[in-house]
């Protein structure tokens, strides 16, 4: 007995390194499946509130161009409803929408708006932190769409916060398709560039073209049909029957502030029918 | 030794926060992210206890670790800094060995000493941070050319601020 301890103590630094970073492994490994991640979120609530001031200031140090975003957003959705109400000006339909907030409810989809409180875009595996939670009617498995296209799904939700895994995350998986012809592919990233993603399974008989854009096909019952994804840059054909597509993203990550979380009203009944088949 | 606990622990203090508030929201070029915290495990007193340095950047590596939400990877990657620092400090010692109460800085071992001594040490812990981040190698070069750029930077980093705090 004597001689273990004076054995630990002559070493002692050794098996301290052990010990800690056996902790500091275990840490990894168990958070790192992203469904399983209940340590960190405990800890995270208690920095969640820096972070929002951290936001704050940031979002505060980038409001000219939010704003410019912001406007051409909505100049863009003027010019929409412009053309599905030809005879009305834009003063009648903020009345209209004002007096009848449920006039979209017989809408598939329904929006909610929630901010970019946190977020990460050099790693391989990123995320992002939204100020919407339960409470705001946010779940799992809800789309994410920036201003520009689409952002990411949610993978986890709080009470009043919820965290979102972006395209560019190593772990992220999209049915896409290219808009012009419809033959649709998996869509993910390749962890090497946060402005650009990778479109595979496209069969190389499809002709394609650089500046092609690419949108969502709706099949997995998450994203609405038809949200841009972004747009071709090059191709090449690899070895299979297949191509290897990058595409620059729609979204910037660098700096995705506002955005609105998409839900699905029909996905539960579309899944319960599509039990059994699919897997 | 209680004016020494205070001091270092306010300059651990100041670190932390100057790496969660600052250097975590300054990206460079989307592939760079500078790690300064370390400068606090390259600092303390040459005749700190082994297992105290270990603790201590386990502490630090965990801290911002939770505002990253990276859970343990940073904590592994310093306390990997950590245990390297004595063998290194053995074989950089002067030829007359250490001082009694002598503490790694620029001011009393010259700019060269400490740049290679913090390149080293800050090279240990990026290439565990980068391979633990993917734990993938179909990407070598990118990952090992990340980590290098990486490298270069937190360095440059910290020895502008020990050059802040000490040199001259």
């Amino acid at each position: 007995m004597r001689n273990l301890l004076q054995f630990l103590a002559k070493h002692n630094r050794i098996f301290v390194f052990i010990l800690l970073e056996i902790v500091a492994l275990y840490l990894i490994f168990s958070s790192n499946n992203y469904h399983n991640t209940r340590l960190v979120k405990t800890v995270r609530r208690t920095t969640l509130a820096w972070e929002s001031v951290i936001s704050d200031i940031r979002n505060y140090l980038m409001i000219r161009k939010l704003n410019a975003d912001l406007h051409a957003e909505n100049t863009m959705l003027r010019n929409y409803i412009a053309q599905l109400i030809p005879d009305s000006d834009s003063v009648d339909i903020i009345f209209r929408l004002n007096r009848e907030p449920d006039s979209l409810s017989g809408s598939r989809y329904e929006f909610l708006r929630a901010e970019v409180v946190n977020n990460s875009y050099v790693r391989q595996r990123n995320f992002f932190t939204l100020d919407a939670g339960k409470v705001n009617g946010v779940d799992t498995n809800m789309a994410v769409v920036s201003p520009w296209g689409v952002a990411g799904i949610i993978i986890s939700a709080g009470d009043n916060f919820s965290v979102a895994m972006p395209v560019i995350n190593l772990d992220f998986r999209l049915s896409a398709k290219i808009k012009t012809n419809n033959f649709f592919g998996s869509l993910s990233w390749d962890g090497s560039d946060y402005r650009y993603a990778v479109l595979n399974e496209i069969p190389q008989h499809v002709e394609i073209n650089p500046g092609d854009t690419v949108v969502t096909t709706g099949y997995s019952a998450i994203f609405p049909e038809g949200i841009t994804v972004g747009t071709i840059t090059d191709f090449e054909k690899s070895g299979s029957d297949f191509y290897h597509i990058r595409l620059k993203l729609a979204t910037d990550f660098r700096r995705i502030a506002h955005v609105y979380i998409i839900r699905d009203k029909l996905r539960l009944k579309q899944l319960e029918t599509e039990e059994g088949f699919y897997d | 030794m209680i004016n020494r606990i205070f001091r270092y622990s306010v300059i651990f203090i100041l670190l932390i926060l100057f790496q969660v508030l600052i250097l975590n929201n300054i990206q460079i070029s989307g592939y760079i992210n500078p790690f300064a915290y370390i400068l606090f495990i390259l600092i303390l007193p040459v005749e700190t206890a082994g297992w105290l340095i270990l603790i201590l950047a386990f502490l630090a590596g965990l801290i911002v670790d939770l505002f990253m939400g990276s859970a343990g990877m940073h904590a592994s990657a310093s306390v990997a800094a950590a245990f390297v620092r004595p063998f290194l400090l053995r074989s950089m010692a002067p030829r007359d060995g250490y001082e009694p109460e002598a503490e790694p800085s620029m001011e009393q071992y010259g700019f060269r000493w400490f740049a290679i001594y913090t390149l080293i040490i800050v090279a240990v812990h990026h290439l565990v941070l980068f391979w633990l981040e993917v734990m993938d190698i179909s990407n070598f070069t990118g990952i090992m050319l990340r980590m290098l750029a990486s490298t270069l930077f937190s360095t440059v980093m910290i020895l502008m601020l020990e050059y802040f705090r000490k040199g001259r």
